[in-house]
């Protein structure tokens, strides 16, 4: 991590809502925060959470029936302002995706090829097929794919390969975010501890941030740089992650670090599990919408929303223990 | 592009395994695709040979059939019905025994009567009789003309009574019917031949009105790939860009465009086919717009149903996250994902319109009705099954082999465009 962060995106009370027949449902709710250039930020939580909608919603890669308002500050632009035209070459070229399932993420008729000089053609319709093809070979092979595999279909290629191809779609036009959806997820986890150096390198690398939303926690502790949490479509905590890991702050992120399965055989322990279930974002419960789960909770987190503050320095926390509240219960003196 | 420094800890691997002369195969594109498809097909590489040859056999017929057809498929070239490999029998002209007739043509003049038995052979050797002379004539200039009344009799007796009465100068018969006969009757005698028995029939029979099947079968080819594969092209033309855009777009386009292919399709194929066509009047274009009409509903909506599933694919969201356009998704993303089915239902389009427009030639709705064409043919044959089995079976037998070759070519062609099948 260089000394002096550089703001590479700031988020701004980012609210993702869908038209449903129930009503509008805001799946991400005025969330905030920033990633800093050449970082890997690490996005987790329970299913359902918003971590996927966060990531397609800085692309603005909605379906028709969802809308993001907000403010997504990429240098000094606001994309959510681009025009449909601006945000497709804004796309790909600042900030590309990789997705959950690298099986089916590559046209299978297309060749690997025929893809990389594609993402390159799309953005710069001036380059010929033959400098494409050699800025292609040269990328390719620093990601540790044969050059000659280019004329390969995806289907020929191991999960890993195609992975990595996908990466190399984003990087092949020097994005300066990569957002990982679930990256990982569907490989074993011997490529995925592969993939994962990998991807540290790339960073190291290129400079490129990456956003990595992923369910592992125990991934996320080994490669990320900061830790983001996510609840009910709210920012529960975010901050540094050996300082998150060590003092979880937000009850939920206690809660959530509680029930990651440790490899150590314990008989006597069962594994913690957090007592209820993530609220419907329908009618999302009043107040701080972790309230009915939360074990230290008081009068006022039924009322009111808390705001994302800095608990400790670096380290934001979107709970009412720490603002100006009376201290009911001291979470460090558990 | 900035200068990526060079990570010293990626070794690439060597890949000296790959002989060179593959690696310069593997950039040859299409032509590796066909050298590989032997590989493809695993054991069933006979199968696409099959299917290539009795396509290609149609194809060359279809495209010249002067060279392969014997007779013009319009004329009326010989006896009616006969059997295939059947020989024209042979004709013989009877007279009185007084009479001092030695040559037909001193009995074919516009005052004489020729008798036969009404609806036999009879009558084309007559006609082909006097056509001979009349050549001949016609090249000495002479301007004579012979055109013998034509009395028609219901059974032979009738005939032969009516020549011993004077009634008719000369009878036609069947050589080997007047030899048997003749001895009943003592005042009548076999003047001459009229026609010599051919050595070679015809090799696939004629049918009722004397027209070589054989020729008529191989003119019928260019006309059945004509109809099937244009008419199946212009469904394509129509219906694949309508599904693709429609399931694409969605909104109200979708609806209205899905609403007037569902009242299309819910028509009963032939009926519709039948208003069309009755609508449009016989003609070879009129008969491929109709069918085709027909068959644009099928692609639209398959087209539209593959799309559905397609553009919710990873890998469409994949290239919309790369910033590739609409357009660029439609054609690259969506679109040789698509080609598969539309090749499969192509397939079996053309053979399904070749029968479409067999079926409203049989009613008359289809083509003029003297294009020589396998539908025609099998709605006269039908007529005659009992007693000519050859005038539907080898008309029957090209249809089958046609929609055959195309459902076999369908099916090659779809492992041949689908590259997951085509292992290195």
């Amino acid at each position: 991590m260089p000394e002096v962060k550089e703001v590479l995106i700031s988020i701004r009370n980012m609210t993702v809502s869908y038209e449903t027949r129930l009503g509008a449902v805001s799946a991400v709710d005025g969330v905030s925060f920033d990633i800093f250039r050449g970082e890997i930020l690490g996005l987790v939580g329970e299913s359902g959470c918003g971590k996927s909608t966060l990531g397609k919603g800085l692309m603005r890669l909605m379906p028709s029936q969802g809308s993001v308002h907000g403010e997504i500050f990429f240098g000094d632009q606001d994309i959510l302002k681009f025009t449909d035209d601006q945000m497709r070459d804004f796309r790909g070229r600042r900030i590309s995706m990789i997705f959950q399932d690298p099986m089916t993420s590559l046209n299978p008729v297309q060749r690997i090829d025929e893809h990389l000089i594609e993402a390159i053609q799309v953005h710069e319709p001036q380059t010929n097929k033959m400098k494409a093809l050699d800025r292609v070979k040269k990328l390719i092979e620093r990601m540790g794919i044969q050059s000659n595999r280019l004329s390969s279909y995806p289907h020929q290629l191991s999960g890993g390969m195609r992975q990595r191809v996908m990466i190399s779609l984003g990087l092949v036009l020097n994005a300066s975010l990569i957002v990982a959806d679930e990256a990982t997820t569907s490989l074993d986890v011997i490529v995925e501890a592969k993939l994962v150096d990998e991807i540290k390198k790339i960073r190291n690398d290129f400079g490129v941030s990456i956003l990595m939303i992923t369910h592992n926690i125990a991934l996320v502790a080994n490669i990320a740089d900061r830790l983001a949490v996510m609840y009910a479509g709210r920012m529960a905590e975010i901050g540094p992650i050996e300082q998150l890991f060590a003092n979880p702050l937000h009850p939920y992120t206690q809660g959530l670090l509680a029930c990651v399965p440790s490899i150590e055989i314990k008989d006597n322990e069962n594994l913690y599990k957090m007592p209820g279930e993530p609220p419907n974002l329908t009618h999302p419960p009043s107040g701080c919408r972790f309230h009915p789960r939360c074990p230290y909770v008081m009068p006022v987190c039924k009322e009111l929303d808390p705001k994302l503050v800095e608990g400790v320095p670096d380290q934001f926390v979107n709970c009412w223990l720490y603002q100006e509240q009376p201290v009911v219960n001291n979470p460090e003196s558990r | 592009m900035k200068e990526i420094p060079q990570h010293p800890e990626i070794q690439l691997p060597k890949g000296d395994s790959v002989p060179q002369w593959q690696l310069d195969l593997d950039k040859a594109g299409w032509l590796r695709r066909a050298l590989l498809a032997r590989k493809w097909y695993g054991g069933d590489w006979w199968f696409v040979v099959i299917s290539a040859i009795i396509l290609l056999f149609f194809i060359v017929i279809g495209a010249l059939p002067k060279w392969f057809a014997p007779y013009d498929p319009r004329a009326e070239v010989g006896p009616s019905l006969l059997a295939p490999g059947e020989p024209p029998a042979a004709f013989v002209f009877l007279t009185r025994s007084d009479s001092p007739v030695k040559e037909f043509k001193e009995v074919a003049s516009s005052e004489n009567n020729v008798g036969f038995v009404v609806a036999s052979p009879a009558s084309q050797a007559l006609r082909e009789a006097l056509d001979e002379l009349n050549a001949e004539e016609e090249r000495q200039n002479t301007g004579i003309r012979y055109q013998p009344r034509p009395r028609r009799f219901d059974t032979i007796e009738e005939g032969l009574k009516a020549l011993e009465d004077g009634e008719i100068d000369a009878f036609i018969e069947a050589s080997a019917t007047a030899k048997s006969i003749i001895g009943k009757y003592k005042t009548l005698k076999i003047a001459d031949t009229l026609r010599e028995a051919a050595i070679r029939g015809f090799t696939l029979g004629t049918n009722q009105i004397g027209q070589d099947i054989f020729s008529r079968l191989i003119w019928g080819t260019r006309i059945a790939l004509m109809v099937g594969l244009s008419s199946a092209l212009l469904s394509i033309m129509f219906g694949v860009p309508l599904g693709l855009v429609s399931a694409f777009s969605g909104g109200w386009l979708d609806r209205t465009l899905t609403l007037i292919m569902d009242a299309l399709y819910s028509f009963p194929g032939l009926i519709l086919a039948i208003a069309i066509a009755a609508v449009l009047g016989p003609s070879i274009m009129n008969i491929i717009i109709s069918i085709s009409v027909l068959y644009i509903p099928t692609y639209f909506r398959i087209v539209r149903g593959q799309v559905l599933s397609i553009r919710e694919e990873l890998y469409v969201d994949a290239a919309r996250s790369l910033g590739a356009k609409k357009i660029t998704i439609l054609w690259k993303y969506i679109f040789p994902n698509v080609i598969p089915s539309i090749v499969i239902i192509f397939s079996v389009n053309v053979a399904d319109a070749i029968l479409t427009e067999a079926g409203l030639s049989f009613i008359g709705l289809g083509l003029p009705p003297d294009v020589p064409d396998w539908g025609i043919d099998l709605a006269r044959g039908q007529d005659y099954v009992r007693r000519a089995w050859w005038l539907i079976t080898f008309p029957g037998l090209m249809v089958t082999m046609v929609t055959l070759a195309f459902s076999m070519l369908g099916e090659s062609l779809s492992e041949i465009m689908n590259p997951r099948l085509a292992e290195l």
